[in-house]
């Protein structure tokens, strides 16, 4: 009961971050923006300069949007997969689903030298690698869940979707063999997420997924709880494993495979949060566990693009160069300092 | 410490002898071709050779290649140390950038081309008919040349390029006795200097006369379109590149394409910037220092305003979208898609300088009608 009431008060710290976080993001970028500026703009307020608001309204806040979006999302997909495979290094695109995108969005880059232009005409829609990475997700998807229906054991549907990362990456490879350099730059700088050109009508659509599968994934909190004990015991506290496994999947797809059509294959984030949240909460309950890593997910991706931007000079960094540049040694102190590994 | 000064001063005086004795191992008869804005290569002309030196073949490159151009039955000093012997004139040819094919054209030589990589970018109309005639070999790519489709078709000489250092594929190509010579044209920095390599072309096939006097022409012209550049008062105020993503690609202040707009007259607003390859710089801040400028020469793809701001709707913000004032090269294509300008745009300044001399000017130049630059529709 004592620890039930620290782990609310942890909660409601990490929301309080979230939203400072958020704020202190929005506030800094290439352009110095005076914060008063800044609160007039997300306010409705006169600004003293229209470009400000500009940068602030819709370039600034869709951005620190899909930040929360992505790094919540990501860090709820990589939880469920941990769990599901009671794998610590399970993280989000165990799956399969980041390497179906890369499929789909490698034919769009380079598909023209091998198939010939008219791929290229369809590069000119700003939607083309939404839908090219969305449909080569779904095919990934799909082919894994026919997998599972026909598994009976998890760990098989671990080493299926290892299958498919290195089918589609020779196949993305076998493209880039034949792409000239200027499309295959296209590609790698895909590879290296973004999380600042969406629009708000992306971020819109982005965030019906994202609630979808945030609230699939807290409608399994139960079950999750009861798969840390081990399939046969689940199954004797009368879980219905397939159907639970199959929801949990449809959850990490909804969540990793959206964010990856819109921003990109995000790294490390999902893998990490789960393992800062779980040094930092000592709890392997779910229903503590889910929304630590919805608040945490958010607040390390807002930290991370804030440096990303370098506040102040004309110059950004891919975002995923400092996922990984902040986050491991986070994560690698931690577990030095506990000296214990909770998972 | 004094005497440490005087060894490190006599050390300075040995070497410097050192290299001057090299140097004259070199015959030194020869009569230098007239180079006058190209940095990157040299032509020394002797009796029955020339010396061509491609200096940087490719950025950082350690050592110039030296290429000995040899007329048939010439006698050929035994002390000369050369990368490659050519025979000149050359009469079948293989090139790799379609940079190298208007010098072709320019000098009546296209004929001689038996092979290309890429076809499809090839956009020169004489160039073409050849193509659909079935005339010229498709090797692939320059990346990874098909090596057996090359020596099938066996050109005296292929010239080549490379990003940085020797390229694999025409490694293997030289060894089967194929001569392979490699051309810098593309780390060229100056619009004259990137167009003066047409001597190069003219030193291989034997036509130096008339490469010159194409040059000097293109160089003319060049010169008279700045001259009326500058005559207008105003300067108006200009942006390149595009976005990927978040991340606007800009050209740096000392590229190539930057040069054409200060003769252009116009103010590139990156023109203090220096470095190699493209500024990358975050949307916000590109928004905020050139949300007024008065134009946009776009190197996107895209060919409407329509297409425009459907790759991000952020490009509405710009005086230059507002305005309709975007330019763009991606509206001149050759008939299998390639665009135009990256073909001809090295070769003809001349023209590229004129293309923009209307856009930013157009009172200047009435009635002239652009090569490459296009409005968008």
């Amino acid at each position: 009961m004592l620890n039930q009431r620290k782990y609310i008060l942890a909660l409601i710290f990490l929301f309080i971050a979230v939203v400072f976080t958020a704020l202190f993001n929005i506030s800094l970028g290439s352009v110095s923006i005076p914060l008063k500026e800044v609160i007039a703009s997300l306010l409705g307020m006169h600004v003293e300069k229209d470009t400000w608001r500009y940068i602030i309204l819709n370039y600034r806040l869709p951005k620190a949007m899909t930040a929360v979006i992505t790094g919540s999302g990501l860090a709820v997909s990589g939880l469920l997969m941990q769990t599901l495979f009671r794998n610590p290094l399970a993280g989000p695109y165990v799956l399969g689903l980041s390497s179906g995108a890369s499929l789909g969005v490698a034919l769009v880059f380079m598909g023209a030298s091998v198939f010939g232009a008219s791929f290229a005409a369809i590069f000119l829609s700003s939607w083309s690698l939404v839908i090219a990475s969305s449909l080569g997700s779904l095919l990934v998807l799909f082919a894994v869940i026919l997998a599972s229906v026909r598994l009976r054991d998890t760990m098989a549907i671990l080493i299926i979707g290892l299958m498919f990362a290195s089918l589609t990456a020779a196949i993305v490879s076998v493209l880039a063999y034949f792409s000239p350099a200027s499309n295959l730059q296209q590609y790698v700088f895909w590879s290296y997420g973004s999380l600042g050109n969406l629009g708000w009508s992306e971020v819109g659509i982005l965030s019906i997924f994202w609630l979808a599968g945030i609230l699939i994934s807290i409608g399994s909190i139960k079950n999750l709880n009861s798969l840390l004990l081990g399939e046969q015991y689940a199954r004797s506290l009368g879980t219905n494993i397939r159907k639970n496994r199959f929801l949990i999947i449809i959850a990490t797809s909804l969540l990793a495979g959206s964010i990856t059509a819109f921003a990109g294959p995000i790294a490390f984030i999902g893998l990490a949060v789960p393992h800062l949240i779980r040094q930092v909460i000592p709890s392997s309950n779910h229903i503590t566990l889910v929304p630590a890593v919805i608040f945490g997910g958010a607040i390390l991706m807002l930290l991370c693009d804030t440096v990303a931007q370098l506040p102040g000079s004309e110059v950004s960094l891919p975002i995923n160069a400092i996922t990984s540049i902040i986050g491991a040694p986070v994560v690698i102190w931690l577990l030095v300092r506990k000296r214990r590994f909770n998972f | 410490m004094k005497k440490l000064y005087f060894i490190f001063f006599i050390a300075i005086i040995c070497s410097c002898k050192d290299q001057k004795s090299a140097n004259h191992a070199l015959k030194a008869e020869g009569k230098k071709v007239n180079i006058e804005n190209a940095e990157g290569f040299s032509i020394e002309k002797f009796e029955g050779y020339s010396i061509l030196k491609v200096k940087t073949p490719w950025p950082e490159a350690e050592k110039p290649l030296t290429y000995l151009l040899a007329d048939e039955n010439a006698e050929i000093p035994e002390n000369i140390e050369y990368d490659e012997k050519i025979q000149v004139p050359v009469e079948s040819i293989v090139v790799t950038s379609t940079t190298h094919i208007p010098a072709l054209e320019a000098l009546n030589e296209e004929s001689s081309l038996v092979g290309f990589p890429g076809l499809n970018y090839v956009s020169s109309t004489k160039t073409r008919k050849l193509i659909s005639e079935g005339k010229i070999a498709e090797l692939g790519q320059n990346e990874n040349l098909n090596t057996e489709v090359l020596i099938n078709t066996n050109p005296d000489l292929v010239v080549g390029f490379a990003i940085n250092g020797a390229n694999k594929a025409l490694v293997t190509v030289k060894k089967t006795g194929i001569p392979v010579i490699y051309n810098g044209d593309w780390t060229e920095q100056s619009p004259l200097g990137k167009a003066e390599w047409i001597k190069f072309f003219g030193a291989l096939f034997g036509k130096e006369k008339k490469a010159a006097e194409i040059f000097n022409t293109i160089k003319k012209d060049y010169l008279k379109a700045r001259e009326v550049a500058a005559t207008s008062t105003n300067r108006p105020t200009v942006i390149t590149g595009s976005m990927f993503k978040d991340q606007w690609y800009m050209p740096y202040g000392n590229s190539w394409q930057a040069q054409f707009f200060k003769d252009a007259n116009a103010n590139y607003l990156y023109s203090e910037t220096k470095g190699n390859g493209s500024l990358s710089l975050s949307f916000e801040s590109v928004l905020n220092k050139a949300e007024d400028a008065d134009f946009w020469i776009s190197s996107g793809q895209f060919t409407s305003y329509e297409q425009l701001l459907d790759q991000s709707p952020h490009y509405q913000q710009f005086k230059a979208v507002r305005d309709k004032n975007v330019y763009s090269v991606s509206l001149s294509k050759g008939e299998t898609g390639g665009i135009l300008f990256y073909e001809l745009g090295p070769q003809r300044p001349d023209l590229v300088l004129k293309d923009l001399i209307s856009i930013f000017h157009p009172k200047l130049l009435e009635n002239y009608e652009p090569v490459f630059y296009k409005p968008l529709q």
